[in-house]
Parts: C-alpha cells; sequence; structure tokens
C-alpha cells in the first residue's frame, strides 16, 4: 500500500490566491531521506518546498526543511512564513501566546501569529543583517543602473543569510517601470557573491508604504515574486539610516511580473526586523511519493 | 477569499515510477473558469504545463482539455495529453470504450488507447504527424555551434515541424548525447532564427532495455531541457520513419530521457500500420486534492 501524506500548496504574501509565491508543504515528512526530498523538491519546480517533521529540541513547535530545486536551505522567509501556515492548518502545531518556534536547520527561530482565519498574519524574525563594505566595477554599476532615477541612499551589500545588493530609486514609478539590465545584474551579482539584486522606493499609498522588486537573474530567476529577505534586507538598511517609512509598514512587491504581494515588516528598536504576511492554501491533497 | 474547490492532480508522466517522468498540473473540474484565470493559475504551477478539464462539446469525445504552458495556452502537446487522460480515468470523469478514450482538444479529436501492463496501465496517444521542414547547411551557424563537438550519428539534421517545430539531430550514440553540455545561447539563437521550439538529440542504443537516448532543449519557450518530451519523441519517430531510419528500431521501440535532470523517464513509440505516430508511458498521479484558486 502506498503511504500517502498530507501535501499543502500555498501560495504566501497574499490574500488573493496566484498573488503571491507559491510554496508546496509536505506535512508528514517522517521517514523521507534526503535524497527523496531533494528530487520531490526538483519534481514541484517551485522556488521551495519544505518538509515538516516533529520537532527534536526542546521549546520547538515543529520542525521544518527547506529545499529549493537544488539544494537544501538553512532558513528563508516565504518558506518559513507557509510553513508555519501549514503547521497550524493540520494541527501540527498550536500557537502558545501568539507565538511558535520553528525549529531549522538556522536553530529556533520565533514566529508570530496573530488573527484568525483569512484574517491570520504569521510574521518570522529574519537573521540579523550585515551590511558588508563592498564595491563593484564603477562600469559594471553603470550598465546595471543606465539611466535609472536614484533615491537618496547609496547603493548598499547585506547580508542576512543570502546577500543582496539594494538600490534606492527615486519614487514608485522608478521602480515599477524599471526594465531590469539582466545581463548586467547577472554579472554584478556573481562578482560579488550576492543571490541578487533589489530595488525600492518610499510611496505614499493607502495600501502601501514601499515598493520593491527582486532579481535573481545569475540564479535563474529573472524576478521573483514576493521575496521575504529581501524585505528584510532593505528593512535592516532603512534602519540603519533612520529612514524607515515606519517601525510597522507594508511592501508590495510583483506586480510588474502579475502578482501582487503584500509584505509586512515590523523592525524592533533594536534593529530586529519581522517579516509576514497573509498566506492562502490553494492546494490540499495527499502526496504518494 | 475563498472560491470553490475543484478537484486537483499533479501527476508524474512517462513514469515508470513517481518522481522519474515529467509533471504536470490537472484541474478536473474547471467549468466556470475562464481564460485569463486559467492562465493565471498555469503561471502560478510554474510547471511546464497545466491542463484543463471540461465536459466535451464534441459528438464521440469523452472530455475536453485546454493545455497552458506558464505564458500561453497550445493547441496540443503529448505529455500534457497523456496526463490529462490519466487524471481523467484517475478521477471516473471518463471510462474507455474498447480500450480507447477520445480527447477534444484545440488540435482536433485524438485517440488515447489504455493498455494494461503489470502493475497499472500504459496510456499512449496519437500525436499529428510532423514533416521535414528542411535539412540543415552548412550556413546554420547557431545549429553548426550548438552541435560543435558532438560525433554526429548517420541522418543529417533537419527542422520537423508537427505544429510546432524542432530541430533534430541524431549523434554518434548514447555517450554523446548524455554527455552533451547544451550551449544555451546558441540554441537560443537557433529557436528565435527559425520560430522553432529548439534542439532535440537523440542516439540508438545498444544492450540496453531502450532502443533510443533523447534529450530536449526548448530554449526558445525559455526552457533550459525538458525531462521527458511526448510530441518531440513522436517528431523524432516521424523523422527516423520519413528518412528510412528505422532499422534496428523496427516500428515501436522504447526511449529513455530526463536521466541528465535527476529524472529517468520512459517513453513508448510506435507508428501503426497507417504510419500514424504513438507516443505513450505510464502516469502516476502524485498529488490528489482539490485546488481554490479564488
Amino acid at each position: 500500500m502506498p503511504l500517502l501524506r498530507r501535501f499543502l500548496q500555498l501560495d504566501v504574501f497574499t490574500e488573493r490566491p496566484g498573488s503571491g509565491n507559491p510554496l508546496a508543504v509536505v506535512v508528514d515528512a517522517q521517514a523521507i531521506d534526503d535524497a527523496s526530498m531533494q528530487a520531490f523538491a526538483n519534481w514541484t519546480n517551485l522556488s521551495e518546498t519544505t518538509f515538516l517533521l516533529p520537532p527534536t529540541q526542546p521549546g520547538a513547535s515543529y520542525r521544518v526543511r527547506i529545499f529549493t530545486p537544488r539544494q537544501e536551505l538553512p532558513f528563508a522567509g516565504h518558506p518559513s512564513v507557509g510553513s508555519a501556515h501549514a503547521a497550524l492548518e493540520s494541527g501540527l502545531a498550536q500557537a502558545v501566546n501568539g507565538m511558535l518556534v520553528q525549529e531549522c536547520a538556522a536553530g529556533l527561530l520565533p514566529v508570530r501569529v496573530t488573527g484568525e482565519g483569512p484574517a491570520r498574519r504569521i510574521s518570522v524574525r529574519a537573521p540579523q543583517a550585515r551590511h558588508l563594505p563592498a564595491a563593484a566595477n564603477p562600469v559594471l554599476w553603470n550598465d546595471v543602473l543606465g539611466a535609472l532615477a536614484l533615491g537618496k541612499l547609496p547603493a548598499a551589500l547585506i547580508d542576512n543569510g543570502p546577500r543582496w545588493w539594494l538600490v534606492e530609486l527615486a519614487d514608485e514609478a522608478a521602480v515599477r517601470d524599471m526594465n531590469p539590465a539582466l545581463a548586467a545584474i547577472a554579472r554584478l551579482t556573481q562578482a560579488t557573491g550576492a543571490v541578487g539584486l533589489a530595488v525600492f522606493a518610499h510611496c505614499s499609498h493607502a495600501e502601501h508604504d514601499l515598493v520593491v522588486r527582486a532579481f535573481c537573474p545569475a540564479d535563474g530567476i529573472d524576478e521573483d515574486p514576493v521575496t521575504g529577505s529581501a524585505n528584510a534586507a532593505i528593512a535592516a538598511w532603512l534602519h540603519l539610516n533612520q529612514s524607515l517609512p515606519a517601525a510597522n509598514y507594508r511592501a508590495s512587491q510583483g506586480r510588474e511580473i502579475g502578482r501582487d504581494g503584500r509584505v509586512d515588516v515590523d523592525v524592533e528598536a533594536g534593529g530586529a526586523v519581522w517579516i509576514g504576511g497573509s498566506t492562502c492554501t490553494v492546494v490540499d491533497g495527499s502526496l504518494d511519493w | 477569499m475563498s472560491g470553490k474547490r475543484r478537484r486537483f492532480q499533479q501527476v508524474d508522466v512517462f513514469a515508470p515510477r513517481a518522481g522519474a517522468g515529467n509533471p504536470l498540473a490537472v484541474v478536473v473540474d474547471a467549468e466556470g473558469l475562464d481564460d485569463s484565470r486559467m492562465q493565471a493559475i498555469a503561471t502560478w504551477t510554474n510547471l511546464a504545463e497545466t491542463t484543463f478539464l471540461f465536459p466535451p462539446t464534441a459528438p464521440g469525445a469523452h472530455y475536453r482539455v485546454r493545455i497552458f504552458t506558464t505564458r500561453t495556452e497550445i493547441a496540443f502537446a503529448g505529455h500534457p495529453s497523456l496526463g490529462s487522460a490519466h487524471a481523467a480515468l484517475a478521477t471516473g470523469l471518463a471510462m474507455p470504450r474498447d480500450g480507447l478514450l477520445v480527447q477534444q482538444c484545440q488540435a482536433g479529436l485524438l485517440p488515447v488507447r489504455v493498455s494494461p501492463v503489470a502493475g497499472g496501465q500504459r496510456l499512449a496517444v496519437r500525436v499529428p504527424r510532423s514533416r521535414i521542414v528542411r535539412h540543415s547547411r552548412v550556413d546554420d551557424t547557431a545549429l553548426q555551434q550548438a552541435l560543435a563537438g558532438c560525433a554526429r550519428g548517420e541522418l543529417a539534421p533537419a527542422l520537423v515541424e508537427g505544429g510546432r517545430r524542432w530541430w533534430l539531430a541524431e549523434l554518434a550514440d548514447e555517450d554523446q548525447v548524455r554527455s552533451l553540455r547544451p550551449d544555451t545561447d546558441a540554441i537560443r539563437s537557433l529557436a528565435e532564427q527559425t520560430d522553432s521550439l529548439g534542439l532535440c538529440v537523440f542516439a540508438r542504443c545498444s544492450g540496453r532495455p531502450y532502443q533510443l537516448v533523447v534529450r530536449a532543449f526548448p530554449l526558445g519557450v525559455g526552457i533550459n531541457e525538458d525531462p521527458a518530451s511526448g510530441a518531440a519523441n513522436a517528431a523524432i519517430a516521424a523523422f527516423l520513419d520519413e528518412s528510412s531510419g528505422l532499422h534496428g528500431l523496427g516500428n515501436a521501440y522504447v526511449v529513455s530521457q530526463g536521466r541528465e535532470l535527476g529524472r529517468d523517464a520512459e517513453l513508448f513509440l510506435q507508428i501503426d500500420a497507417d504510419s500514424q505516430v504513438w507516443v505513450g508511458g505510464r502516469c502516476e498521479t502524485v498529488i490528489a486534492g482539490s485546488l481554490d484558486f479564488g
């Protein structure tokens, strides 16, 4: 008899299915070996697939392993938000005082849960960010930036697990209308060990305070629909420069590729960054692997 | 937001076991979804194709299928036809008559044969036959660059057309195919210059449980390598037949594809008495459940 496991495919950072970043979650992942996890994460063809397991450490609510189609990751933002949603939806874990503790390869990470049902929001604390002193060839930068209208802050390389190049642009239109120089971005990120380049701008919009786009062409992803780690890096950079729109703000990402993601960002006084949002359960079923 | 939950399957196609083939997402109860919603779902699944099943509108058809890539709707493709037929059978939407299902798609009514095999069943679809458009020339620079360093097989490379166009190139042996490191820039240029999907390479094999090894590089639709290609394999079969190149293979042979991507697909090709090409294989339901896309 085949062993059927609960499987969910979620849309993360959105209240509307199809507008966020998809995530595959195998809920009952006991006794799947590493090679099978990697093979399944390759087969789903999504940016990440996660596997939920019983916790092995005291205090943890559940354990998660996160795979891209090519490798396992110690931590990532949208897979953590989605995995927490899946753990709650499947009854694998219950929040205590609005908190879950996620055990992952990066350690024990706190997860904040507010609201219920469609109004539920889940936030994870992103790993601490460091501003790296880095410079790239000015000719290369010229190819990347072209005639873009730049904002106030200089370009920065931020490491919060992955490394992101961040570039502030003058306004929302400069971000939304940007035609990314993908070949130049690929060269820049490869030359500096960065996963990608994210652009952002402040905006005075009723629904969001920041607009973000993230490009990872060297990783085979021209543009990522909604990116937890890039949003966390931007928040840390804005905090460092005392340039946050507010301690709690909302970013819009993904419209240029047909999505409409919303990332809720919380920055504590000490600089710790929480990223979160809504998650939709799109596919609910069983897996026979 | 919560909408209607529709039955959903993610099927592995041309898969002797789950995970070895080419995945396909199938929305089983697709009535009421408009074109833009179907395209949004197909973009979201991020698979090469997503299909949507409807009640048939043509007499004699068992079901109607619409096939979407992440970018656009297409009239026909092999692996989506087999996976759709499998999902229609697995969900009880259709029952074969005399071992046949009739699939209605934009390319017309196509028969799907259902054959019992050990441990399950094999499905095969009749594929609109492709023809040679032209053979390669020395001044096809993108093709020559894509094949640089490869030991060629007996047949000259050719551009073929059967709905969509492919360049097909026979290489000298299995090792030449398996060890090929595709020049994606050259293949992308080739696809753009000749309005084709890209390049397929193949070689005859001996002493194996398969007779042909195939790799497909559809850079023209933004995919570096396809793990198992129904229509492309049917095009190779038609090309071999048209080129009198079926010696040693006969009218039915087995293809290995996808190992270089970590898969291990198995495709069954047949050229019937009417010179029609059938491509088939095993399908496995990997994910069964429901989909709520708002």
